[in-house]
C-alpha cells in the first residue's frame, strides 16, 4: 500500500502547475470565459509540445503512453484553473474512442493529430433528450451512394467549436444497442456547431444539415459502437473526475485563504463556526472525490475490474464539485460572485460537469448494476 | 499509489497459518447474539480468553513493540490479522478494551521506562481490559474542564474523589485510564494528570446507565456505559503518566486516535447485512434490491460507506507510513459519526418498519438493522461530538485560531 505520487508524478505535477501558474492564471482563464471557442491557440500549442495531448495515446501513434494515473496528475492540475480548452474532449475522451473502436488503419491516421493538436477531436454522443444511455441515440444515417447523410442534431457536445474531426454515435440498428460511430470532419459542408448561451462551458450544439460521410468515415464495425464508447468511458471518466478533484482543491485553497484574510467583526471571518462548517463540508466533499477518483484509477491501471468504482467516483466527484462550489460561495458571499475574482468559472464549470457524461443518479444506477445487486 | 497491501509468499505463509489457527481456536459459538445477561457475560468470558491466547502468541495488539510484550510485527501482518479476525466478525482486541488501545499508545509516548515495562505486557497480552474514563457530569465536549475528579497528593500516594459518566462496557474492567484535575487552582491545559490505576481499588464504584444503545463487547464501540465513583480511592504515584499537570499533552495522543487518526482498513458490516436482506426480501413480489427507489437509496448507502472506508485507508496509511497528518482524523469520525447517523434514516425508508424489530420472526438481518437504528444514534458522541470535530477541522485546516494547531502525536519517540 502507498498513497503516495510516484517521484515522475511529482516532477509532472510541478511542471504543470508552473505552466499553469505561468501561463494561466486567474485573469487568463476569466478573460477566456465568453470565447465562442475554448482553445485558446498558444496555450494550446505550448500543451502540444509538453506531450500532454497524447499522453495516453500509445507510443506508435506518436503519444507518450503513459498511464491513466499519471495522466490524472496533469489533469488535476489543468483543472485548478479550471482551464477551458478541448483536453479532455480531445486527448482524453476522443483519443480513447479512437484507440477502442477504430481500425488499426483509422488510429493511425487519427491518433498521431490528436497527439500533436494539430487535430481536435471531440465526441458526440448525446441528443435534445439529455439522455446518456444508447436508447437515446436517435441520430440515423441514410444510407447514399455506398456512404451516408446526416441530418439532425447532436448536444451537449464538449468543445465543439474549437473541433476539427467530430465522432458521432449514431443509430444504425433496432437493438437498444445498435450504434455506430462515424468520424466527420466538423468543417464538413453542412455540419455547424454553436456555444450554447447560459451557464454552460463549451458545450454545444452540432447540427448536420445533409451532411454527406463517405462509408470509410464508419469508426470499426457497424453496431459496434456503444461497446467501443462504453470502453473508452470507463478509462476517461477517472480523468475527468481527476479534473474535478483539480478544481475543488483550488476552490478550498481559495475559500481557506479568504477566511484567513477577510476580517469582518474585527477577526478574520474563519474565525466564525458558521463558515468554519461551510469550509469543512467543502473540504469533505474535495477528498471524496479525490480518493473515489484515485482507488478507480488504481484499479484501472492494475487491471482490475473498475466498472463500478468508476461509475461511483464519476457520481461523487460530479456531486462534490457542484457542492463546493456552493460551499465557497457561502464563504465568500459578494466577493465569489464577481466575475474577475476567478470563482465563477468553477461554479459554472461545476454545473457543467454535473451532467456531462451522466449525471450522479444515472452514474448510481450503473454501479449499481455493475455491482450486481 | 497502490490502494493494496502487496503479500510476499512469507507474508501468504502468515495468512494462512493465522486462519487455520483461528478456525481451530474461535469457538463457533462466540459469534451468537447473546440471550440474556448472564449468557452475555459467559460469552465476554469467551472473547477475553480468545483474547489471552491472540495476546500469548503476539496477535492481540500485533503491531506493539515485542519487548513491551506486543506482536513486533510490522504493518503487513496486522492488516492480515485484521482481516483473517474479520472473517469471524471480530476484530483485535475481540472485546471492547478502549483504554487499553488508546492508553497504551499514550504510555508508549509519554510513559517512563519502568511505566510501559509494567503497564504494557498485560494489555498486549490480554491479561487485563482498560476502560478509558475521560467525560464527567459537567465536562463533556469541554475534556479540558475536567474538574470534578481529584487526585491529591498524599506521600507516595495520589487519593483520587469524584465521577466520571458515559465511560466503559459491559462486564466490568480490570484496569482504568483515566484523567483528572490535580490542580484546581491551576490554568486550563496546566492542571490535569493522566493515571492508569487497578479498576479493583477499594473506594471504586461502577453503576450501570440506561442507555438508547446496545451491544457492547463487539470491539472499538460499545452501546453499555457506566457512571464511575471514585472515593477516597489511593493510587501509588507510580500510577501517574507524563506529570503531573501535564495531563492535557498526553491527551494529544490519545485524542488523535480516538478521532479517527489512526485510520481503518475493514469491510462494513452493516452493508453487507443490508444488501443481503434486501436481496432476500421480497414487497409485492418484489425483492427489495430491484426496486428502484430502494436501489437508489442502497446506492447512496454504498457510497457514503465506501468513501468512510476511503478515508480509513487513507488515514491508515498516513499513520503507518508516518506522513505528516492535519486534519484527516478529525476528518474520518466526523464522516463516520454523520454517516451513521444519516444512515439510521436512510435504512429505515429502505427496510421499512422490520428494521425497528429484533424479533426473530419479523426483525431484519438478524436484529443486525435495529442495533443500527440505535447505535448510529448513539455513536453521534463518544470521543467528541460532531460538532467538536468539525472545530479540530478548522484548527488543523488553520483557520480556527491565529495559529495553525498540529496532530497530536500517535508514535513513540516523536513527542
Amino acid at each position: 500500500m502507498d498513497l503516495a505520487l510516484t517521484e515522475s508524478q511529482e516532477m509532472l505535477r510541478t511542471a504543470a502547475r508552473t505552466f499553469m501558474e505561468r501561463e494561466a492564471p486567474v485573469d487568463v482563464v476569466v478573460s477566456l470565459q465568453k470565447a465562442e471557442s475554448s482553445l485558446e491557440p498558444g496555450l494550446w500549442r505550448k500543451a502540444a509540445q509538453l506531450g500532454w495531448l497524447g499522453i495516453l495515446i500509445p507510443t506508435e501513434y506518436g503519444g507518450s503512453g503513459d498511464r491513466l494515473s499519471d495522466a490524472a496528475v496533469l489533469y488535476e492540475e489543468l483543472g485548478r484553473g479550471p482551464l477551458p480548452g478541448p483536453f479532455f474532449s480531445s486527448g482524453v475522451l476522443g483519443a480513447l474512442t479512437v484507440l477502442e473502436g477504430a481500425s488499426e488503419e483509422q488510429r493511425r491516421r487519427l491518433l498521431p493529430g490528436i497527439a500533436s493538436g494539430e487535430r481536435v477531436l471531440t465526441v458526440a454522443i448525446t441528443e435534445p433528450n439529455a439522455s446518456w444511455g444508447p436508447a437515446g441515440i436517435t441520430l440515423t444515417p441514410q444510407g447514399k451512394n455506398g456512404g451516408y447523410t446526416l441530418n439532425g442534431t447532436k448536444l451537449f457536445v464538449s468543445d465543439a467549436t474549437s473541433a476539427t474531426d467530430l465522432v458521432v454515435a449514431v443509430r444504425t440498428g433496432e437493438g437498444t444497442s445498435d450504434v455506430s460511430l462515424l468520424h466527420v470532419d466538423a468543417r464538413a459542408r453542412g455540419v455547424t456547431a454553436r456555444r450554447l448561451p447560459g451557464f454552460l462551458s463549451w458545450q454545444c450544439e452540432v447540427s448536420f444539415d445533409n451532411v454527406e460521410v463517405p462509408r470509410v468515415a464508419l469508426l470499426g464495425d457497424a453496431n459496434r459502437g456503444w461497446a467501443a464508447l462504453t470502453r473508452a468511458l470507463e478509462r476517461a471518466l477517472p480523468l475527468l473526475c481527476a479534473y474535478i478533484v483539480g478544481a475543488c482543491q483550488a476552490v478550498y485553497e481559495k475559500s481557506v485563504l479568504y477566511t484567513q484574510t477577510r476580517v469582518q467583526f474585527g477577526v478574520p471571518i474563519g474565525r466564525f463556526q458558521r463558515v468554519q462548517d461551510h469550509v469543512v463540508r467543502l473540504v469533505n466533499h474535495l477528498d471524496s472525490a479525490r480518493w473515489t477518483t484515485w482507488e478507480a484509477l488504481w484499479k484501472l491501471d492494475t487491471g482490475r475490474p473498475a466498472a463500478a468504482s468508476v461509475h461511483m467516483a464519476k457520481a461523487v466527484a460530479s456531486e462534490a464539485y457542484l457542492e463546493a462550489c456552493n460551499a465557497a460561495h457561502e464563504v465568500h458571499a459578494g466577493m465569489g460572485v464577481l466575475i474577475e475574482y476567478g470563482l465563477a468559472a468553477h461554479t459554472q464549470m461545476s454545473r457543467t460537469l454535473f451532467h456531462f457524461l451522466g449525471d450522479p443518479r444515472w452514474h448510481k444506477r450503473r454501479m449499481a448494476d455493475a455491482l450486481e445487486w | 499509489m497502490d490502494f493494496e497491501v502487496t503479500y510476499t509468499e512469507e507474508q501468504q505463509r502468515f495468512r494462512r497459518d493465522v486462519r487455520a489457527w483461528l478456525e481451530a481456536n474461535v469457538p463457533a459459538s462466540i459469534q451468537r447474539a447473546p440471550v440474556s445477561a448472564e449468557d452475555n457475560y459467559q460469552r465476554y468470558l469467551e472473547l477475553r480468553a480468545l483474547g489471552r491466547k491472540l495476546g500469548a502468541k503476539g496477535w492481540l495488539y500485533a503491531t506493539a513493540p515485542a519487548k513491551y510484550g506486543g506482536g513486533g510485527l510490522d504493518v503487513d501482518h496486522a492488516i492480515i490479522l485484521e482481516e483473517e479476525v474479520d472473517r469471524f466478525d471480530l476484530s483485535l482486541p475481540p472485546y471492547y478494551d478502549s483504554g487499553g488501545r488508546l492508553g497504551s499508545a499514550s504510555i508508549l509516548v509519554w510513559g517512563t521506562e519502568e511505566q510501559r515495562q509494567t503497564f504494557l505486557p498485560a494489555i498486549y497480552k490480554g491479561e487485563v481490559r482498560t476502560w478509558q474514563l475521560l467525560t464527567e457530569p459537567g465536562a463533556g465536549s469541554d475534556l479540558a474542564g475536567v474538574r470534578m475528579t481529584t487526585a491529591v497528593r498524599d506521600g507516595g500516594d495520589y487519593v483520587i474523589n469524584g465521577q466520571k459518566i458515559f465511560v466503559g462496557s459491559d462486564n466490568g474492567t480490570d484496569r482504568i485510564w483515566m484523567i483528572v484535575n490535580t490542580d484546581p487552582k491551576g490554568k486550563r491545559h496546566e492542571n490535569l494528570s493522566w493515571f492508569m490505576i487497578d479498576a479493583t481499588l477499594p473506594g471504586i464504584t461502577v453503576r450501570p446507565m440506561e442507555l438508547m444503545g446496545t451491544g457492547g463487547e463487539g470491539g472499538t464501540d460499545s452501546g453499555v456505559k457506566q457512571t464511575v465513583f471514585f472515593d477516597d480511592v489511593r493510587v501509588p504515584a507510580f500510577a501517574l503518566v507524563g506529570g503531573e499537570n501535564k495531563g492535557w499533552k498526553v491527551a494529544t495522543t490519545h485524542l488523535e486516535l480516538e478521532h479517527g487518526g489512526g485510520g481503518r482498513i475493514g469491510r462494513n458490516r452493516v452493508w453487507d447485512r443490508l444488501l443481503r436482506y434486501c436481496q432476500e426480501t421480497k414487497r409485492d413480489g418484489v425483492p427489495l434490491s430491484q426496486q428502484g427507489d430502494v436501489r437508489d437509496s442502497l446506492a447512496d448507502i454504498y457510497i457514503k460507506a465506501e468513501v468512510q472506508r476511503l478515508f480509513g485507508v487513507r488515514n491508515f496509511w498516513l499513520t503507518y507510513a508516518r506522513k505528516p497528518k492535519s486534519y484527516e482524523g478529525p476528518q474520518l469520525s466526523y464522516y463516520r459519526k454523520t454517516t451513521g447517523l444519516w444512515m439510521t434514516g436512510a435504512i429505515l425508508e429502505a427496510v421499512g418498519p422490520a428494521a425497528l424489530t429484533t424479533d426473530p420472526t419479523w426483525g431484519s438481518a438478524g436484529g443486525f438493522l435495529e442495533t443500527q437504528q440505535r447505535n448510529g444514534i448513539v455513536s453521534v458522541h463518544p470521543g467528541g461530538t460532531t460538532d467538536i470535530q468539525r472545530v479540530q477541522m478548522a484548527r488543523r485546516i488553520g483557520i480556527g485560531r491565529p495559529t495553525r494547531e498540529a496532530a497530536g502525536s500517535v508514535h513513540a519517540g516523536e513527542a
